[in-house]
């Protein structure tokens, strides 16, 4: 057998071999016993040097294509099972995809806060900024300030929650914060004041004893009843959707004059009337008005130069309607059942 | 406030529906709270004849009779006895339902078919007889409606009146407003009293000693009255409206007050001493008999009127017994005055007596509307009780209350509003509701003459505000404020509020929200000496109960309440904060403090145990952890822990909070007998913050450092020291030894126990080295590591571990 022969049995068997290599390990094997130290095409090259001048250019040339070729097929086969081994580990870590997730804890805020926060940036677009004032309050800006007659039934020990002090109280609303905020700013103001407010009240599934409210106060040159309408419309087809439609129906605060109460179309029927409604298919939403020019004397402002307008409402009722939660209680049982919900 | 729409048609003509009616009330300012419609009952109740009674053949005690509705003629058995053939009775026929809930049905009484039923007064909320079948008129025609025949369909609403309308405590307020809203006219009764010669002032007299808290009494003088029932319409009227029937005259006071919104007073003249009237401030010590048969003591800030042997009413509240009208009475001294809204709403608050009248005087009532009442109430005692009015009207008014004038400017009114509405518009809407308008200086100003049954309107404002509702507030046009000075958003400290909230829901807290107010015992109940700054807090005067009569000093305790109701409801695994103001008695000033805190509270484990593995119970490091979070969410780095002791937590497991050397709060597991106290199965950490510490110490800016371009080295250090030294102080050597290639220092491993010496402890750590000019050599780590190692060996006596 010529040399030639040979390598070219060598080529034959070695693509054999590496085809047959189910392996890895046996292509490793294949590739030694022909590239390998002691492999069979390394032999035949390690010949060369005993071969006659002329044979070997022609010799060496189909080795080194031999060789060339056998590498290109390994490589080829090594892909190959490679690719096999891998589609084989992946098989085997298929998950069942069913089981539980790895969650990790995380709260929320109480649905008060959430309603509390919703108001809060509606009225921040439209360019207020949130006040504060304390829980525990005077007569003076609870009730006096704000225009209430000394003989208001409001202000009476079945109403009113007081301290052991004289005339001081837990605040009734947040309205003596539009007094606080007007006594130490000059107009314009524009504020919300969200906050706990506490009445004398039993608890049952509509009365707490504390309670949140939302005030807002507008006081600058030129505001007018129509602004008050205007800005309450806003607030509502945000809150409530952009289909509602809001109504005010003039009604009696002493601390607002022209005052109102202002309904928004029922948000479960659309205003065609149903058991959340009562039937009317208006929702009353808050209480507004203008500020009473006594009210604006009071803090030092002149009710000719400036006007402003003030609304209030109950965060718990705005929850309430908007969640159908049927008692009022639930909101400071704090079970985590009804805190998740939300 | 309670309107039959029936008798409201007295006072008004109007022609619209009662959905219609209701809206526009609604729209104008008076609240309709509900629509009933009485007679609504009576459906299906006619008038029947008798024709026929025989004999039931199987029961002594009931009766077969033929009874005519008109379209057919009935079977009906009865037990009654009262009735005749020819008599009229009211008919129940089948399918009606009776006002006690009984629907009547085709049956069968002793054998006999029986198709319907024969009423009494009382099975028909008519009357209070039942002994027998209600017989009526024998006019009525056969198979009428009973309901329409007797006038019973009626549609009543009950009306919210706000407090500044005591006009519309009367139905001719009411319909003032209804002619308003529906353009109709309003109809004042006309009074028509044939007097007779004698002089009512021959007989009677009357003196006001306190004017101040009397302005004006009236009284007119009726004799030969006979006492007994109203008539049936008019019973009817008081019933439709929730008021019961007494006799005519006592009904004829009720009727004239529901009408004119002036409460009367009908004494029995022959009851006073002298026929005379004194009004006066009762003396200390007098008392009276009211008419509810309660003996009433009074003082010197109570009115009464008396005559010359004492009181024999309280002004404006309610009559006394010595001088009521009874089934004897004939002649009638009738009061029709006007009180001081304070003082009445003060005694009848005072004495807890709440009249309607008192209800109206508080409020205030048309001082020159009292002769027209009186004058009505003599009209109707002559046309229902047969009295004869005595000549002349006694009037003591010594001071005369006048209509005010307000100016109002025709601008002023269109900014207030934002509305465009010529002047012309604002006079008629004026004159609409009753007041004279007269116009001045070029149409600019209106000169308003507020009558005297409004005294709610005393400023020009309050005139806006009638135009406006009479206008209809949503006919204004909706505008928005069209300012330059607004800018809206948060201040810092809210944002770091937010912030804070957003941390604690972060690490798996839940919010809650918790009242200010906790039993008085709270502080006990956490262990809390009574002479602990935190035991000194606020109490109520008058609390709805025990257990809500203080302010919170602290959030702790309604958050272990939260915990608590939750464990009793079998939830074990809790985490729950809340960010409220507590109250803090606070010396020379008028108002408590009241910082703001945030507190939290967990136990149990986060989470059920899971198919990947158990949840780790919550202890100490929890609490730690979800602080540390805080801090790095607030961009706090200046802060370090004391061990503390709080009587609330457990001695060994408490720590205070500093941040730029300031206490900012305290966190830590519970106390064990606090955790007794409350019935916990599992231990509770919990934690307290001062929110404005956090505050001012908040860096929400965060400060950009680059991120390191070169690779750092990794090496670990195993040590054994003391038990009793901290990680504090070990990791204080690492870091003070070498400064600048050290960047971190992280503990990964804490072992106590086999292969560990008694009383001493392993712990590894990993140590990060970077610079920040070069990557750094093993040999330089290494360097340093050396160092440091000799000082943990020289200065904490530790072991090093070689692994
Ligand atoms: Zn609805």
């Amino acid at each position: 057998m010529s040399i030639l022969d040979k390598l070219e049995k060598i080529n034959k068997e070695g693509q054999k071999e590496i085809f047959d290599a189910s392996s890895l390990e046996e292509l490793e094997s294949a590739r030694v016993s022909f590239l390998g130290k002691k492999g069979k095409l390394t032999a035949v090259l390690k010949s060369l040097g005993d071969l006659s001048p002329n044979e070997r250019p022609a010799v060496g040339k189909k080795a080194n294509e031999v060789r060339q070729f056998i590498e290109s097929v390994i490589s080829k086969r090594r892909k190959e099972l490679e690719s096999e081994a891998l589609g084989r580990k992946l098989e085997e870590e298929v998950v069942d995809i069913t089981l539980p997730g790895k969650r990790s804890p995380v709260g929320k805020r109480h649905l008060i806060t959430q309603i509390i926060n919703e108001i809060t940036d509606i009225f921040i677009g439209l360019g207020y900024r949130v006040a504060k004032g304390p829980e525990v309050e005077t007569e003076y800006y609870n009730f006096d300030a704000l225009n209430t007659p000394a003989d208001h039934p409001a202000r009476s020990l079945m109403d009113t929650l007081y301290t052991q002090k004289d005339g001081v109280l837990l605040r009734t609303h947040t309205s003596p914060v539009q007094v606080r905020v007007m006594e130490k700013t000059l107009p314009p103001v524009y504020i919300i004041a969200p906050g706990r407010a506490y009445r004398r009240d039993v608890p049952d599934p509509t009365h707490s004893p504390m309670f949140h409210q939302v005030e807002g106060l507008a006081v600058d040159k030129n505001i007018t009843f129509g602004d008050l309408k205007g800005t309450l419309e806003v607030f509502a087809k945000q809150m409530f959707g952009a289909d509602r439609k809001v109504r005010l129906r003039p009604h009696f605060f002493p601390f607002t004059e022209p005052s109102a109460e202002v309904d928004v179309s029922c948000i479960m029927c659309d205003g065609k009337g149903c058991r959340v409604c009562s039937g009317v298919g208006w929702l009353e939403i808050l209480g507004a008005g203008m500020v009473d020019p006594n009210v604006l004397s009071g803090v030092g402002y002149d009710p000719e130069e400036v006007s402003g307008f003030a609304f209030g409402m109950g965060v718990e009722r705005i929850a309430m309607l908007k969640y159908r939660v049927n008692d009022i209680r639930l909101f400071y049982e704090n079970d985590l059942r009804f805190l998740e919900q939300f | 406030m309670r309107v039959s729409l029936n008798w409201l048609k007295d006072y008004v003509d109007f022609n619209i529906s009662v959905e219609e009616l209701v809206e526009k009330l609604n729209l104008s300012g008076t609240a309709v709270e509900s629509v009933q419609y009485p007679g609504k009952d009576l459906e299906n109740i006619v008038v029947g004849q008798i024709k026929k009674i025989e004999p039931h053949p199987n029961a002594d005690k009931l009766v077969v009779c033929q009874v005519n509705v008109d379209t057919e003629e009935l079977t009906i058995v009865c037990g009654a006895k009262n009735m005749k053939e020819g008599d009229k009775v009211p008919v129940a026929l089948i399918g009606a339902i009776l006002p006690n809930g009984m629907e009547i049905k085709k049956t069968k009484l002793r054998g006999v078919e029986s198709r319907g039923m024969m009423c009494s007064a009382i099975e028909l909320n008519l009357g209070e007889d039942a002994s027998g079948l209600m017989i009526l008129e024998s006019e009525l025609t056969v198979g009428d409606k009973l309901g329409r025949v007797l006038n019973l369909e009626d549609v009543v609403l009950e009306l919210e009146i706000t407090p500044n309308r005591p006009d519309c405590l009367g139905m001719i307020g009411i319909a003032r407003e209804v002619a308003i809203v529906t353009g109709g006219k309003l109809k004042k009764p006309a009074i028509e009293i044939k007097e007779v010669a004698e002089l009512a002032k021959d007989f009677a007299s009357v003196e006001i000693m306190d004017a101040d808290l009397c302005p004006r009494y009236v009284a007119r003088i009726i004799k030969d009255v006979k006492i007994g029932p109203s008539p049936q319409w008019f019973q009817q009227r008081l019933k439709a409206v929730g008021l019961r029937p007494i006799n005519n005259v006592v009904d004829i006071t009720n009727y004239v007050m529901w009408e004119t919104s002036q409460p009367l007073h009908a004494f029995d003249y022959e009851k006073l001493k002298d026929g005379k009237i004194i009004v006066r401030r009762a003396g200390n010590g007098e008392t009276i008999l009211t008419l509810d048969d309660v003996e009433r003591q009074l003082d010197d800030s109570i009115l009464v009127i008396t005559d010359p042997s004492g009181p024999v009413a309280l002004a404006g509240v309610m009559g006394g017994t010595t001088s009521e009208v009874s089934e004897n009475t004939t002649t009638i001294l009738l009061e029709s005055a006007h009180f001081k809204p304070a003082n009445i709403m003060r005694t009848s608050r005072g004495l807890g007596l709440i009249s309607e009248s008192s209800l109206r005087f508080e409020r205030g009532i048309d001082p020159n509307g009292t002769v027209f009442a009186a004058d009505r109430a003599a009209q109707l005692m002559a046309e229902l009780a047969g009295g004869k009015v005595l000549k002349g009207i006694i009037d003591v008014y010594p001071k005369k209350i006048m209509p005010r004038t307000l100016k109002l400017r025709a601008n002023r009114v269109n900014e207030i509003l934002g509305t465009d509405l010529p002047v012309g518009e604002m006079d008629k809407i004026l004159e609409s509701l009753g007041f004279d308008v007269s116009k001045a200086e070029n149409d600019t100003q209106l000169d308003i003459l507020v009558p005297t049954f409004r005294p709610d309107l005393e400023r020009e404002i309050d005139l806006i505000e009638e135009i406006a509702r009479v206008y209809g507030y949503n006919r204004i046009q909706s505008t928005l404020p069209e300012s330059s000075g607004k800018q809206g958003g948060l201040s810092l400290s809210q944002q770091v509020e937010k912030r804070i909230k957003s941390s604690f829901i972060a690490s798996g807290f839940w919010e809650t929200i918790n009242y200010s107010f906790v039993a008085p015992n709270f502080y006990e109940k956490i262990r809390l000496d009574k002479k602990h700054p935190l035991a000194t807090c606020i109490s109520l005067k008058n609390p709805l109960s025990e257990e809500q009569s203080v302010l919170r000093t602290t959030l702790i305790p309604g958050l272990l309440d939260v915990v608590k109701r939750n464990v009793n409801r079998d939830i074990y695994n809790i985490s729950v904060f809340e960010m409220g103001k507590v109250f803090r008695p606070a010396l020379k000033k008028e108002l408590p403090d009241e910082p703001l805190m945030v507190a939290g509270a967990a136990t149990g484990s986060w989470g059920e145990d899971q198919w990947f593995g158990k949840r780790q119970s919550i202890d100490f490091f929890d609490a730690k952890g979800v602080i540390e979070n805080l801090l790095a969410t607030l961009g706090i780095e200046d802060w370090f822990l004391q061990r503390a002791l709080y009587p609330t937590f457990h001695p060994g497991k408490c720590a205070e909070l500093f941040i730029n050397n300031k206490v900012a709060g305290v966190f830590g597991e519970i106390h064990p007998e606090v955790n007794t106290v409350y019935g916990f199965p599992s231990k509770v950490v919990v934690f307290e913050l001062f929110v404005s510490e956090l505050v001012s110490c908040a860096e929400l800016l965060a400060h950009f450092e680059g991120i390191p371009r070169y690779p750092g080295i990794s090496l670990d250090i195993s040590l054994i020291v003391d038990e009793k030294i901290s990680n504090e102080q070990i990791a204080k050597v690492i870091r003070t030894t070498e400064g600048k290639l050290l960047k971190e220092v992280r503990l990964f491993d804490l072992y106590t126990g086999k292969n560990i010496p008694t009383g001493k402890k392993s712990l590894a750590y990993s140590l990060t080295y970077r610079a920040s000019d070069r990557t750094l050599t093993d040999e330089e780590a290494m360097k340093v590591q050396k160092q440091i190692i000799a000082v943990l060996e020289k200065n904490l006596g530790a072991e090093i571990r070689v692994s």
